[in-house]
């Protein structure tokens, strides 16, 4: 048995990059240690004036999702920045989050919960979920207050009153989530002006949490 | 400029290839005019920045306009709304498609006027309107694709019997023809925006395609049932070939150009018209996605006519001119292998085939890779290419000898591949068949069957859409195949212990 005394921590690395890099992504962070992960399809948005002129300032992402202790975490960043090039712009970026607690993975087991620790946070990892359709307000908002940009997933999902059925199928409503990282001083600024736009606060608008980020590689002031 | 260089980097790969081969040719075994060679070159041009235009367009355009008519028809949650809907739909887009007109055109002058074109135009489109409401009504209803399909080519078989063999031709025809550049589009946004909102994922993954293939079995069906009433079991008319090659370069440009845009704006207007009264009664949105939509059918009737114009007056002498003097050529063996690679590269060009294969992976999630797909769909198009010559030089072979076996491999196959390629595999049926192929490779091949003693152009021409919206639904579903025992490979080999890595 692991010496309980001797915490390890794990953190969630979370890697957006285009559209049919993030297998190699994944392959490349196998070799360094980590033990797995999941690929989710996105949509990221850019900043150009002509290509939003002409409606087309749509791009297609993929997010990777790994979990694996802290040093792992640190070192396999290290070398996906290196291979990757996510210093520079446009290559993509990678951020790390605690994780508290996880069960499944048989390279990172633990028993109890970890309690998040402190030390200099620099960035906070915002996510809403909201409405499909919506995501668009969500950036527009983030933007006014400051955001780079953010990073739209397709998904599903209810609360407790919303499944129906149609005809015989059993339908889920769409979501939309939006990943947005903001700096620590801009991520108030940034909830409020979504939660404002959108009107989060009323029931059924949608909900926002914020999560630290420990480390960051590929986001520039 | 990502978003751009990206995009115009997948249209190169896909016409590259052809303008490659056509090149090649040209140095070795069929020297061509150097008029047509550099119409030629002319026309790649176009298309290559045609398509990206077009790809754009369909993306921001057209199927959000699919997706969200399919989500509003399917939360009305009333079966007569269902029926209704999907009906109208299907009629007023065929009976706008530019191919439709055409084949109908032909198909009148075969019967010398005893199946007017009207009348052919008309009913096909109920048929196709007929089976999209079925489409619709069997995925809020769950119905399985397979069983379905099952049913609607057991009926076209038992058609089929009563069907003189040149209509049978031309119904098997009439499936890809109706499947146009724009219709595909459309009908899989259509299914895509119903199933999307499924719970079950997987139902959801599997509901998202199959629409396009029932659809097109309601063209056959129209055919079959307008040959067996009006009983014209003789083909009396002969298609004119006259084909006198412009001298001038861009004068073929010039010319098609003013009737390609007016076919694109009446096929166009439908959509228009449909997306207008939604927003009024249901989708109600911003001004802001409004006038996204409005640059996506911009995009789409700009790129959609540039692609065009370069295919006809570009690439269709120059499919003339290749089959004929290839098939003059001593050894047989040179038709039957450029007609292959003809195929393999002419699909890659496909407009909706890109359409398809983008779905394709943003359903599965990337699982399916569209580069997988489009292999498959290389191999299964130069195979039909390179069969329809065949048939052409061998008179004894006629075109039931390869549907009859080739229908009943691919429903077969339906019960043993995962269902979800089933879907896929009956979709591409429809989409490889577009204008790229209706038009370059009908010409290569009635070019090789004018220069073959004893070949009819008129019966060897037909048939050879129907060969290529075949052999993909073998091909896609012996790829589905092939995943399938991958992945139960690698269960067995270490199952527990990959899912209990990958968190």
């Amino acid at each position: 048995m692991p010496n309980h005394s001797n915490h390890v921590g794990f953190e969630l690395v979370c890697v957006i990059v285009d559209f049919g890099i993030g297998s190699k992504v994944l392959h490349t962070a196998k070799k360094h240690g980590i033990s797995g992960g999941t690929v989710l399809l996105g949509k990221g948005t850019i900043k150009n004036r002509l290509l939003e002129f002409f409606a087309i300032d749509d791009i297609r992402k993929e997010i990777v999702l790994m979990v694996t202790n802290k040093e792992t975490a640190k070192e396999a960043l290290v070398q996906l920045d290196q291979k990757f090039k996510f210093s520079k712009p446009n290559h993509g970026i990678a951020f790390t989050t605690d994780v508290g607690h996880i069960v499944g993975s048989s390279s990172c087991s633990s028993d109890e919960i970890i309690e998040s620790r402190g030390g200099d946070i620099m960035y906070h990892a915002i996510t809403v979920i909201v409405e499909k359709g919506n995501a668009e307000f969500v950036i527009d908002a983030a933007n006014e207050a400051g955001s780079k940009g953010g990073t739209i997933i397709n998904a599903r999902g209810s609360g407790i009153h919303e499944t129906s059925k149609l005809f015989s199928m059993e339908i889920e409503p769409e979501k939309e989530i939006v990943l947005i990282l903001s700096e620590k001083d801009k991520t108030e600024g940034i909830v409020n002006s979504i939660k404002n736009k959108l009107k989060i606060d009323e029931p059924g608008n949608g909900i926002i949490f914020v999560q630290n980020v420990n480390q960051t590689v590929g986001l520039y002031k | 400029m990502h978003v751009l260089v990206s995009k115009l980097k997948e249209v190169l790969f896909a016409v590259l290839p052809i303008t490659f081969i056509v090149l090649l040719l040209n140095f070795t075994l069929t020297p061509l005019d150097g008029i047509l060679l550099i119409r030629f070159i002319i026309g790649a041009l176009i298309i290559i920045i045609g398509l990206s235009i077009f790809l754009f367009g369909v993306d921001i355009g057209i199927t959000p306009i699919g997706q969200m008519m399919g989500k509003s028809i399917a939360k009305s949650n009333k079966l007569w709304i269902v029926l209704i809907a999907g009906l109208l739909l299907g009629f007023i887009i065929s009976i706008a498609e530019p191919d439709l007109h055409i084949l109908a055109g032909q198909v009148d002058l075969v019967t010398s006027g005893l199946i007017s074109k009207e009348s052919i135009v008309i009913v096909v489109s109920i048929g196709i309107g007929a089976l999209i409401a079925i489409g619709l009504a069997r995925i809020v209803y769950n119905v399985p694709l397979y069983k379905l399909l099952a049913i609607l080519y057991f009926i076209i078989f038992a058609l089929a019997i009563f069907t003189s063999p040149e209509f049978l031709a031309i119904s098997f025809d009439a499936s890809g023809a109706t499947t146009g550049a724009l219709t595909v589009p459309f009908i899989l946004a259509l299914a895509l925006g119903v199933s999307a909102m499924k719970k079950d994922s997987k139902q959801s993954e599997m509901d998202s395609f199959g629409l396009v293939a029932i659809a097109s079995t309601g063209a056959i069906i129209a055919v079959m049932i307008m040959n067996i009433v009006y009983q014209t079991d003789k083909m009396t008319g002969s298609l004119d070939m006259h084909h006198d090659f412009s001298k001038s370069i861009f004068g073929p440009f010039l010319h098609e150009l003013p009737k390609i845009s007016g076919e694109i704006i009446i096929a166009l207007l439908p959509i228009i018209i449909l997306f207008l009264v939604f927003q009024k009664v249901s989708f109600k949105m911003s001004s802001k996605a409004v006038r996204k939509i409005a640059f996506g059918l911009l995009f789409t009737f700009m790129g959609l006519v540039l692609f065009l114009v370069g295919v006809n007056a570009g690439f269709m002498e120059v499919g003339i001119a290749i089959g004929q003097s290839i098939a003059s050529l001593d050894s047989k063996a040179y038709v039957i292998i450029v007609a292959f690679v003809l195929g393999l590269v002419t699909v890659m060009a496909e407009p909706a085939v890109h359409v398809l294969t983008h779905q394709i992976e943003d359903v599965t999630s990337g699982y399916v890779k569209r580069n997988v797909v489009m292999f498959s769909l290389c191999i299964g198009v130069g195979l039909a290419v390179a069969l329809s010559v065949i048939r052409i030089l061998v008179p004894g072979l006629q075109l039931w000898h390869y549907l009859l076996p080739g229908y009943a491999i691919s429903l077969a196959l339906m019960y043993f591949v995962p269902k979800l390629f089933v879907g896929i595999a009956f979709d591409s049926g429809g989409v490889a068949s577009g204008p790229m192929t209706a038009t370059f490779i009908l010409a290569f091949v009635q070019g090789a069957a004018e220069a073959i003693d004893g070949a009819n152009v008129l019966i060897d021409g037909f048939g050879m859409i129907a060969m290529v919206a075949l052999t993909p639904l073998i091909a896609l579903q012996v790829l589905g195949l092939i995943f399938q025992l991958k992945s139960k490979s690698t269960l067995k080999k270490g199952g527990v212990e990959k899912d209990a890595q990958s968190f």
